[in-house]
C-alpha cells in the first residue's frame, strides 16, 4: 500500500525530497504539467533518488474530447506525440482506440517509467453510455496492445469515471463484471473519479461516491489487478484498506481532486489558499492558525511527525513544505489502517472515524471556530461510505 | 426419465456389443447404465429425444434437447482434460426403442463415488482433500472456458462429481448436458417462459436473472464450484432446509448471505474458508475471478 506523489504546475523540488526522504515511493507525472523532455530528466533523476519508486505518466488522454485551441489549457500536453483534439463519434470505432493506445504505449516504452499509463477517455455521467462503451473497449484493448510491444513492464488501464456515473450502482456492478474478466488483461489500473471542479470536495466527500470508489478497489483486487487511485489524497488510506495499491496527492487542491476543470481556461485573480496541516486524528486538513489555536488545547490534532516542525508554533510555514507534511501525514494513516485483511482495515478505519468525531466533538464543546473546510462532515460521509461499501461488497 | 428407460433386453436387442448392462440411474431425459463395450467397462447413455411435435414450443423443444446432446459429445469430444470424464467407445447415433427416440453414445466407467454419496456417508474431508476437489473443478471449468465457444458447464453439483482418487484424476467432473456455450448460438429457450435449466439450488444468483444470457460467464460455474465445496466440507447445502419448495431455497441465494464455512468447520483454517465464501457473493464482480491465481493460491495452501 503505497502513497504516490501527483505530479502538477509547480513542483520544484518537492518530488525529489519527498522519494529522498521515503515520503512518497512514487510518481505519477501529468503530461499536461511538464514537457517531453523535461520529463526524461525528471524521470531519471526519480530513479537515481529511489531506484525502486514506482515512475508512471498520466497521457491524460481524457482530456481530447474538450475540444483544443482557446476552449483547452493543455499545457505541454499538445507536444505529446499521441495527443491530439478527438470527437467522440471518432473514438467510436474500435481501430481508432487501437490507433490511440498503439500510439500512447509506444511513446511512453520509450521512457524510463516504471510501468505505462494507457490512455483513455472519461465516463461523465453513466455506465449506460456510449463513453462507457469506448471506454471498455480501450481497457479491453490495454493488454493486447501492449503485449505486442514485448516490454515487461506493467501497464496499467486508465479508468476514468465522473461522481455522477458512481452513483448507479447496479450499473456499477455490470461495468465492474465486464472489465473483472477480460481476455487480455492489463496488470492494473489507474482509477480516477472525478468532480465537476476540483474545488468541490463535498461531490467526492459523499457516502455514495466514497462506496462506490472503494467498490470499484475491492472488486478489481480480489481479481489480482493492481489498482493506483489518482487524485485519492484523503481517501487514499482507506482505498488501500480494502485492496488498493496506492494512492496520489500533490500540493494544490487540483492536484488532490480529479477534475477536467484544470484543463479549462483559467478564471483570472485568486488568492494563494492558506497553508493547511493534515490532522491524521481529525482525518482533515486544518488551517495554520486553526492549527496554532488547538495544538495547546487539543495536543492530538498533531501527529507527532518529523515534518510538523514545518508547521512552527505562531509562524506562517513555508508554502513549498505544506506537502511535505501532508505526504508524511498520509503516509503514516496509510501504515495505520492497511496492514490487515479488508475486514480488519475497516475496524481500523471506523475506529480511526470514531476517533475523529470525538477530537470534533471537543473542539465544538470548545466553542474554537473552524472554517468550513476544516469541519467534521467529511466524517459522516466517510463513516457512511463504508457503511455502504460493507453492503455492495457483501461483507 | 420421463418416458420408461428402455430394459436391459432391448438394449442387448439393439446393440449386441453392449454387454452385461445394468442401469445406474435414470432422471430427466436421461438413462445411464453400466455396460461392458468390447471387453471395457463404459458408461452407456441413452438421452430420450421427444417425439417431432407440430406445436412450435414442442419443435423448439426437442431441437434444443437434440442440440444440448449434441453439443456435450461434441465438447467431451475436445476436451483433453482428465479432471472432465472422456467419451467412451460408441459414438453417437440415434436408436428407436419401444416406439421413443434416443441418442446412444457411451462415455468411460468412472469407478468412484460422486460426492453426493459420501456427503450420505457423513464424509468429513480435511483440508487439503477439499483444496484439492477445488483445484480440480477450478481446472475443469478453466478447461471448459478456453474452448472455442466458451463453455459454462452450468450444473456443477456434488451428484456431478466422482471421486477417484487417483493421482493426476482425484476428482472428475460429469454431465455436460446442458452446458452454456457463450459464443455460440444460445440453446436455451427464452427464460421469461421459463426456468433456466440447470438445478435449482445450485444456480449461481445471477441465473435468475431474465437476461442472464447476455451477461452470464464463468464466475456462475465458480459459484457453483465453491457451494458444492461449501456442501462437502459442511455436510449440508448452506441455502436449501429440508424440507422445504425449491423457490424458498431459491429465495435465500438470491437475498441472504449463507454461514460463513468457518463457523460450521472451525477446524478449516480462515484463508481457505473466506476463499470458499468469497465466491459465493451474489455479486459476480465480487468473487475472484483470475483462475490462475486462485489455483496457485489453493495449490500453494494445499
Amino acid at each position: 500500500m503505497k502513497l504516490y506523489a501527483q505530479h502538477g504546475f509547480g513542483d520544484g523540488e518537492k518530488i525529489s525530497i519527498g522519494l529522498e526522504e521515503g515520503l512518497i515511493e512514487g510518481v505519477v507525472f501529468g503530461a499536461k504539467d511538464i514537457s517531453p523532455e523535461k520529463l526524461t530528466e525528471k524521470l531519471v533523476q526519480a530513479n537515481e533518488l529511489s531506484p525502486n519508486a514506482a515512475r508512471l505518466l498520466d497521457p491524460q488522454f481524457y482530456v481530447s474530447l474538450l475540444g483544443g485551441g482557446t476552449n483547452l489549457r493543455s499545457g505541454s500536453l499538445e507536444e505529446y506525440p499521441y495527443f491530439r483534439p478527438y470527437r467522440r463519434s471518432q473514438l467510436e470505432l474500435t481501430e481508432r482506440v487501437g490507433e490511440v493506445l498503439q500510439g500512447a504505449l509506444e511513446f511512453q516504452a520509450g521512457l524510463p517509467l516504471s510501468g505505462i499509463i494507457a490512455p483513455n477517455i472519461l465516463i461523465s455521467r453513466s455506465f449506460d453510455s456510449a463513453e462507457s462503451v469506448i471506454a471498455k473497449n480501450f481497457i479491453r484493448a490495454t493488454g493486447a496492445r501492449f503485449g505486442k510491444l514485448g516490454d515487461k513492464r506493467p501497464v496499467y488501464a486508465t479508468l476514468a469515471v465522473s461522481r455522477e456515473a458512481l452513483l448507479e450502482k447496479s450499473q456499477l456492478q455490470e461495468f465492474l463484471a465486464d472489465i473483472t474478466l477480460l481476455d487480455n488483461p492489463p496488470d492494473g489500473f489507474y482509477l480516477l473519479v472525478g468532480a465537476s471542479s476540483s474545488q468541490a470536495r463535498t461531490e467526492i466527500f459523499h457516502a455514495d461516491i466514497i462506496a462506490g470508489w472503494l467498490l470499484l478497489n475491492y472488486s478489481l483486487a480480489i481479481n489480482g489487478f493492481e489498482v493506483v487511485n489518482g487524485y485519492a489524497d484523503r481517501l487514499t488510506p482507506f482505498l488501500c484498506a480494502v485492496g488498493g495499491t496506492a494512492g496520489c496527492s500533490g500540493w494544490f487542491n487540483t492536484l488532490r481532486t480529479f477534475s477536467l476543470d484544470r484543463f479549462a481556461p483559467a478564471a483570472t485573480g485568486g488568492r494563494l489558499p492558506v497553508q493547511r496541516y493534515l490532522s491524521n486524528r481529525l482525518l482533515n486538513r486544518i488551517t495554520f492558525i486553526e492549527l496554532n489555536g488547538l495544538r495547546l488545547f487539543l495536543p492530538e490534532v498533531v501527529n507527532g511527525l518529523g515534518h510538523d516542525a514545518d508547521f512552527p508554533v505562531d509562524e506562517e510555514p513555508q508554502r513549498n513544505r505544506e506537502v511535505l507534511q501532508s505526504w508524511e501525514a498520509l503516509k503514516a494513516l496509510l501504515n495505520g489502517l492497511t496492514a490487515g485483511d479488508v475486514t480488519g482495515n475497516l475496524t481500523k478505519c471506523d475506529a480511526a472515524i470514531a476517533q475523529a468525531r470525538d477530537a470534533y466533538a471537543r473542539i465544538s464543546a470548545a466553542r474554537v471556530p473552524l472554517d468550513a473546510k476544516s469541519g467534521a462532515d467529511h466524517l459522516e460521509a466517510l463513516s457512511e461510505g463504508i457503511k455502504l461499501f460493507r453492503e455492495l461488497a457483501e461483507l | 426419465m420421463q418416458v420408461a428407460a428402455p430394459t436391459v433386453d432391448q438394449l442387448r436387442l439393439k446393440l449386441p456389443e453392449v454387454t452385461d448392462a445394468v442401469l445406474l440411474k435414470q432422471g430427466g431425459f436421461k438413462a445411464v447404465y453400466r455396460a461392458t463395450i468390447g471387453g471395457q467397462v463404459e458408461a452407456l447413455k441413452l438421452v430420450h429425444i421427444p417425439k417431432t411435435s407440430e406445436d412450435e414450443a414442442g419443435e423448439l423443444f426437442r431441437k434444443e434437447c437434440l442440440g444440448r446432446v449434441t453439443r456435450e459429445i461434441q465438447v467431451l469430444a475436445e476436451c483433453a482434460s482428465p479432471l472432465l470424464v472422456k467419451l467412451g467407445s460408441i459414438k453417437a447415433s440415434e436408436a428407436d426403442f419401444a416406439g421413443e427416440r434416443f441418442i446412444v453414445y457411451s462415455e468411460e466407467f468412472l469407478d468412484g463415488p460422486d460426492l453426493r454419496v459420501l456427503i450420505k456417508q457423513a464424509w468429513k474431508p480435511q483440508e487439503s482433500e477439499l483444496k484439492l476437489l477445488f483445484v480440480c473443478l477450478l481446472k475443469a471449468i478453466q478447461q471448459l472456458w478456453t474452448l472455442p465457444g466458451r463453455l459454462i458447464h452450468r450444473d456443477i453439483k456434488p451428484d456431478n462429481v466422482v471421486r477417484l482418487n487417483k493421482a493426476d484424476r482425484p476428482f472428475v467432473l460429469l454431465d455436460l448436458g446442458i452446458a452454456f456455450a457463450v459464443l455460440e448460438t444460445s440453446l436455451t429457450l427464452d427464460p421469461r417462459h421459463r426456468l433456466p435449466p440447470g438445478t435449482l439450488p445450485y444456480l449461481a444468483p445471477e441465473m435468475l436473472q431474465p437476461h442472464f444470457r447476455d451477461t452470464i460467464d464463468y464466475r456462475s460455474d465458480l459459484y457453483a464450484a465453491a457451494l458444492t465445496v461449501y456442501e462437502c466440507a459442511a455436510g449440508h447445502h448452506p441455502f436449501a432446509r429440508r424440507p422445504e419448495l425449491e423457490f424458498t431455497t431459491l429465495s435465500r441465494v438470491l437475498h441472504e448471505s449463507p454461514s460463513p464455512l468457518n463457523a460450521v468447520r472451525a477446524d478449516l483454517s480462515k484463508p481457505f474458508c473466506q476463499l470458499v465464501d468469497s465466491m459465493l457473493k451474489k455479486i459476480p464482480a465480487l468473487r475472484p475471478a483470475n483462475l490462475t491465481m486462485l489455483i496457485r493460491q489453493l495449490e500453494q495452501k494445499a
